[in-house]
Formats: structure tokens, C-alpha cells, sequence
């Protein structure tokens, strides 16, 4: 037991006197989770909080076009500038001086038309089924329809505009149909449309219930905070190759690894307490760094990291990624015949895993043969561990894939360690 | 009549990448408490020899036997009576001397109180008290290899092989290891030792083996071996036994 604790005991001296190791492992993350977290925030908050900026040039000389921008107002998605005093050729501009992203130009007879269109259409309704039969026929083929006109930043994505333009269908039907009723009223020779008919015509609406799909009812909005603190926490205990690996590298060539064949001790012994070790920084790293996610995230007004109900879940995939790292690390270093090639291999290999893995960038943006070469990054199936945990609230049938996967890279890794020292006799 | 503690027969060793035999069909014996020098060029085969005899190689044929008390017993079972002082510094630098001392101390299997005595009992003999909390990497050579040295007889070995154990070290350093390895030789460790330095050896060895092209050309106790050849001291024996052309520029 003693031959252990000192064993684990010389791996801490050795990795507190490596001071670049552990300003990479625990000094390079927190600075990387707070300046992505900012950068990111704004571009989740557009998608999940965020209003989008909407102009409204309200020309029409009737009352219909100040319903239209009342009814838009309601539904809460945009926040609304208002400004009247500026004519068609300007509307352009001011999307392009970045004033708003999008912009609704209505015409001055917006009113005017839409009125003589519901008008005429119900004269026809009437008609055809023989109440009414003074229809023009001209005046139908005359009629102009109203238009409004829609203004968009070309930075929104074509399926957000189509989000918003059936939005503004959706309140103009509702604007186009009351008239209609109106119209029929009118003409059945009623001076208005009773109010509660009013009312539930224009809010019988089928209703949608919303489900989202976490497992739990405790629904966790995806944001920033919640993808960058585990994905890079992650990307800090892979990049622990470089202290690891190079720790491994400098041990071959001193002739440490040769001194101890001649050893009464089981060579498992050095890897173990290696392990152990690095082990135990990657349980701090995430400590560390879901911490600044929990305390520090809120008092910088980003979103506070929310982690999993699942406490043992969580446990476990924190430990498996820490073993695939500890692993990956070992079979650099061991693979590895000068700290240089440890440190750059390794380096450059992590941040490609990282790229692929959905460190940077999440991956359900990525193409879908992206997303399959993902795959094959250990750091994406630990971000999916994590994912299942933060925002699916996954169970154990949810995580056992990731688990799975990281338990047979890891014992990959080590087996290659085992075979590549085992071939240069130095065990 | 003296006990066998190390017998070679027939050892051969050819690396995987090589034509050239690095030892060939050498056979020795080596008794319980004497001080054996293997001398030779660069690239005889001493370390071959050495790294074979203390396990860390394989020998293509022939066979490594030892002996505890005349009884031939395995590797495995002397492993913990043989110590072992590398060619390479292999020390940690980051860590103090005694972090170091300890560290293989423990994996020598001594327990916490074996260490503190035999840190009590070594480090003063080598001058390495005061500066047992400096870490390595601020020590000169002299003192790294004294400390190399240390650590090799931990654990109070039956036998020490020593491979070249004072490459780079200055005349004060030398002189305290020499002093230092035939104090502990009085006190029943066999010797086994490389070195290019033929004073020392001499000064050191009882018993001389010189390898050349990975064969044994001469094995004896040193007087024998300098009257045999008509020679006054060993530089000259191993001058007159293998020649005067370079060995390392082939």
C-alpha cells in the first residue's frame, strides 16, 4: 500500500512542477468557457429569447394596418419600431444601417382594399348560394388585391423569414376574415356581427399543446452556458495529452522505465498511479469549470449552468470521459518517441477531435455527413453523455451508448499503450 | 573455496536489426564478493552484458544462471538482491533527492522506517545531506550520479551492477564513489561494473573482463592478467588486446 501512495505521491510532484501542463489543463479552459460562453450567448439568445427587430412603416389611410402592427405587438416574438415618416426607397435603408432585421412597409389603401375585397367577395358568397344576386362581375375582375410588403437583413436564414411571414399570414387571416364576416353581416342586413360570434370566430383556433421531449418535465432551454461548460470541460481533459504525454515521454528516455524492469514492481503500478492522478484533475477540471458555470456565469448576466437531477449519471460519464482521456493520453505518450512529437500529436489531434466532436461548434448545425464523421471523436460521445444528461435529462437506457462507446475506446487506448511499451521492451 | 553468485554460459545476443553478433558464446563466472570490471571499446558489449544480466534484455542463446548460497535460483526470485546503476540518469529532476530516493525506495518494497535508515545511513557517506530537499534538476553531474548510485543500493543488493557510473563526473566525485563502492564490497556486495576509465578500474577491480566485437578476450584477476600479457597497467593490456583503430566510427 505504501509502494501506491508513494507511487501516486511522486505523479503530484511531478505534475505541480509542470507548470505549463497545468496552466493548459485548468488556466487555458476557464478562459476559452468565458469567451466563447459571451460570444455564443447572443447568438442562442436570437434563437431562444431574443425578440427580432421588426419596422413597421404603417402608411394606410384606414384602420386595418394599425390592427395588423396591434395584432403582430401581442404575439411577443418581435419588438416593434414604428416610424411613419419615412417612404418605400427608405425602408431598404434602414434594414441596411442594421435598425432592424426586418421590416413591414403597408400601403396607404391597405384599408381601403381590403374592405372593398371582403365586400365584393361576400356580395359573391351571398350570391351563390341565392340571397344576393347583384354581383358586378367587373368589379370582381377589377379588384386589387392589398399588399404589404416584407423587408429582410439577408443575415436570417430563409427558414426564420418563412417563420415570420406565416406569422403575419396567420393575424392577416384573422384581420381578413372578420371583415368577411363583417361583409356577410352587412349584407344579410345586420348593422354589425354580435361580438361573441365576433370573438369565437376569430379565436377558434385549434390548439397546439407543446411537448418537449426531455424525459422529466424539467425542460432545460438549450443556451450558451449549457453546451460550452461541459464541451469544454471536455476539450480540458483531453488536452491533458500534453502533460500526460510528455510526462510518459520524458520517463522513456531518462531510463526511468528501464530502472524499473530491474524492479521488484508490477509495471501496472506506474500506469495505475498515472492514471489515479490524472484522474483526479479531471474530476477538479470539472469542478472548476461547471462551477464557474453555476457561480460566475450569473453574475456576468449569462445564462447559469442548470446540471442533471441524475447525480450518479452525471458521476459516471464525468469519470468515463476522464478515463478516455487519461487513456488517449497514455497511448500518446507511449506512441510517441520525443515530447515534441507528444506535444504537437497531441495538441493538433485534440483539437481536431474537439472540431469534429462538437466542441466549437454543437453539432446538430453540422451537415448530416458531418454529423457521422463525428462519430468517430471520443469527445462527441462525451458531449452526447453530457447532452442526454443537461438538456434530455437522459436515463441510464440513454447514456449506456456513450457509455459503451467510451468504455471500448479507452480500453483501446490502453491496450495500445500496453502492446507499443511491451514492443520496445520497456516492460 | 568461493560461491558462485552469477554464471554465463554460452550467452549470445544479436538485435533485431542487425547482422553483427553484440555478444557471442560468452561464457563467465562470478563469485560471491568480488569486483569484476568489464572493460572494452565503445560498442564491445558491455552494456549488451550488463542489461542481460540484470533482466532488462533478452539474450538470443545461452543462459543467465544465479546462484543464492550455491543454489541456482530464478530472476525473478534474486531480482530483489541485485542492484542496478544505469549508463542514463534516471532520476526525476523535478523532484528533491530524497522524493527520489524515496520513491524507489518504496518500489524496492522498503517500508517508510527502511527508507529513513538507509537515507540516514547513505546520504552522508556520498555528501548528499545538506542538499537531500534540492531538487534534481539544480544538481551538478557529480551529484546526479552519486545520487544514481544510491538508489541503486537502496535496498542493500547482494550483487550491484554499475554501468559506467561515473561518465562526467569530476576527480572529488570519482574518487567518493570508488571509496564508496569498495567500502560496501567489504561488507559482502559483489561488484559488477562498466567503465571506460582503466585507472579506476584498476583501482577498483579484483577480477578483469575485456570484450571486444562481442567476444571475451581475456578474463582474470587483474595482476594475473597484467603479468600474463607483460604489461604495467590495464590501459596498456587493453591497448595490446584490442588494437588501436577506432571501434565507433564503423
Amino acid at each position: 500500500m505504501y509502494k501506491v501512495w508513494i507511487s501516486i505521491k511522486k505523479e503530484f510532484y511531478l505534475l505541480f512542477n509542470d507548470k505549463t501542463g497545468l496552466s493548459l489543463m485548468f488556466l487555458m479552459p476557464l478562459i476559452l468557457v468565458f469567451i466563447i460562453t459571451i460570444i455564443q450567448d447572443s447568438a442562442f439568445k436570437i434563437i431562444n429569447e431574443n425578440k427580432i427587430s421588426l419596422l413597421i412603416v404603417n402608411h394606410d389611410s384606414g384602420s386595418e394596418g394599425n390592427k395588423l402592427k396591434d395584432m403582430l405587438d401581442q404575439t411577443r416574438m418581435f419588438n416593434l419600431i414604428e416610424n411613419n415618416n419615412i417612404d418605400f426607397s427608405e425602408v431598404k435603408k434602414e434594414i441596411s444601417k442594421e435598425n432592424a432585421m426586418v421590416a413591414l412597409y403597408i400601403e396607404n389603401s391597405f384599408s381601403e382594399k381590403l374592405n372593398s375585397k371582403t365586400i365584393i367577395l361576400s356580395k359573391l358568397v351571398m350570391a351563390n348560394i341565392g340571397m344576393n344576386d347583384s354581383v358586378n362581375k367587373k368589379e370582381l375582375i377589377s379588384l386589387l388585391p392589398p399588399t404589404i410588403f416584407f423587408f429582410n437583413d439577408p443575415v436570417l436564414q430563409d427558414n426564420y423569414c418563412y417563420s415570420i411571414l406565416n406569422l403575419i399570414h396567420s393575424n392577416l387571416s384573422i384581420i381578413e376574415n372578420t371583415k368577411m364576416l363583417e361583409g356577410l353581416y352587412s349584407e344579410m342586413g345586420y348593422d354589425s356581427v354580435p361580438q361573441n360570434i365576433k370573438e369565437s370566430i376569430i379565436n377558434n383556433k385549434i390548439p397546439i399543446k407543446r411537448i418537449i421531449t426531455s424525459v422529466d418535465d424539467n425542460c432545460k432551454i438549450p443556451n450558451s452556458t449549457q453546451h460550452n461548460v461541459p464541451a469544454w470541460t471536455i476539450f480540458a481533459m483531453f488536452f491533458m495529452v500534453v502533460s500526460l504525454g510528455s510526462n510518459i515521454v520524458k520517463e522513456k528516455l531518462s531510463g526511468s522505465f528501464i530502472r524499473l524492469k530491474t524492479m521488484p514492481t508490477n509495471f501496472a503500478l506506474i500506469l495505475f498511479s498515472k492514471q489515479i492522478v490524472y484522474l483526479f484533475v479531471a474530476i477538479m477540471q470539472v469542478i472548476l469549470i461547471f462551477s464557474i458555470g453555476i457561480y460566475i456565469f450569473p453574475l456576468i448576466k449569462l445564462p447559469e449552468l442548470t446540471i442533471s437531477s441524475n447525480t450518479l449519471g452525471t458521476f459516471i460519464i464525468v469519470i468515463i470521459s476522464g478515463i478516455a482521456a487519461v487513456s488517449y493520453a497514455l497511448m500518446v505518450g507511449s506512441i510517441s518517441k520525443t515530447q515534441e512529437q507528444s506535444n504537437g500529436f497531441g495538441a493538433i489531434s485534440i483539437i481536431i477531435f474537439a472540431a469534429l466532436g462538437g466542441v466549437w461548434v454543437p453539432i446538430f448545425v453540422m451537415p448530416e455527413y458531418m454529423k457521422q464523421i463525428s462519430k468517430l471523436s471520443p469527445l462527441h460521445w462525451c458531449i452526447d453523455g453530457f447532452y442526454t444528461l443537461f438538456l434530455r435529462d437522459g436515463n441510464w437506457l440513454m447514456l449506456y451508448k456513450p457509455i459503451l462507446i467510451l468504455l471500448v475506446f479507452s480500453l483501446s487506448c490502453q491496450i495500445i499503450t500496453y502492446l507499443k511499451l511491451k514492443y520496445d521492451k520497456l516492460i | 573455496m568461493s560461491n558462485p553468485i552469477i554464471v554465463i554460459e554460452n550467452l549470445s545476443k544479436c538485435y533485431a536489426n542487425s547482422n553483427e553478433m553484440s555478444l557471442d558464446n560468452i561464457s563467465l563466472k562470478m563469485d560471491s564478493g568480488e569486483k569484476i570490471g568489464i572493460l572494452g571499446p565503445n560498442g564491445a558489449g558491455k552494456t549488451t552484458l550488463i542489461s542481460i544480466i540484470c533482466g532488462i534484455m533478452s539474450s538470443s542463446s545461452g543462459k543467465v544462471k544465479y546462484y543464492i548460497q550455491d543454489n541456482e535460483v530464478t530472476y525473478k526470485s534474486i531480482r530483489n538482491r541485485i542492484g542496478f546503476v544505469p549508463q542514463n540518469l534516471a532520476l526525476y529532476n523535478e523532484l528533491t533527492a530524497f522524493q527520489n530516493f524515496e520513491y524507489f525506495g518504496a518500489l524496492y518494497r522498503l517500508s517508510k522506517k527502511q527508507i529513513m535508515i538507509q537515507y540516514e545511513l547513505l546520504f552522508p557517506m556520498l555528501g548528499l545531506t545538506n542538499v537531500a530537499d534540492r531538487k534534481v534538476k539544480t544538481f551538478s553531474d557529480g551529484m546526479k550520479r552519486r545520487l544514481n548510485l544510491l538508489i541503486g543500493i537502496i535496498h542493500n543488493p547482494d550483487v550491484l551492477l554499475l554501468d559506467e557510473p561515473t561518465v562526467g563526473v569530476d576527480i572529488q566525485s570519482r574518487n567518493a564513489i570508488i571509496s564508496f563502492l569498495n567500502k560496501i564490497n567489504g561488507k559482502g556486495t559483489t561488484i559488477i561494473y562498466t567503465s571506460h576509465h582503466m585507472g579506476e578500474a584498476e583501482q577498483l577491480c579484483n577480477k578483469i573482463a575485456i570484450l571486444d566485437y562481442g567476444n571475451l578476450i581475456a578474463f582474470g584477476k587483474t595482476k594475473d592478467l597484467l603479468l600474463q600479457n607483460n604489461v604495467s597497467d590495464l590501459m596498456l593490456l587493453l591497448m595490446k588486446l584490442t588494437g588501436e583503430g577506432f571501434r565507433d566510427n564503423v
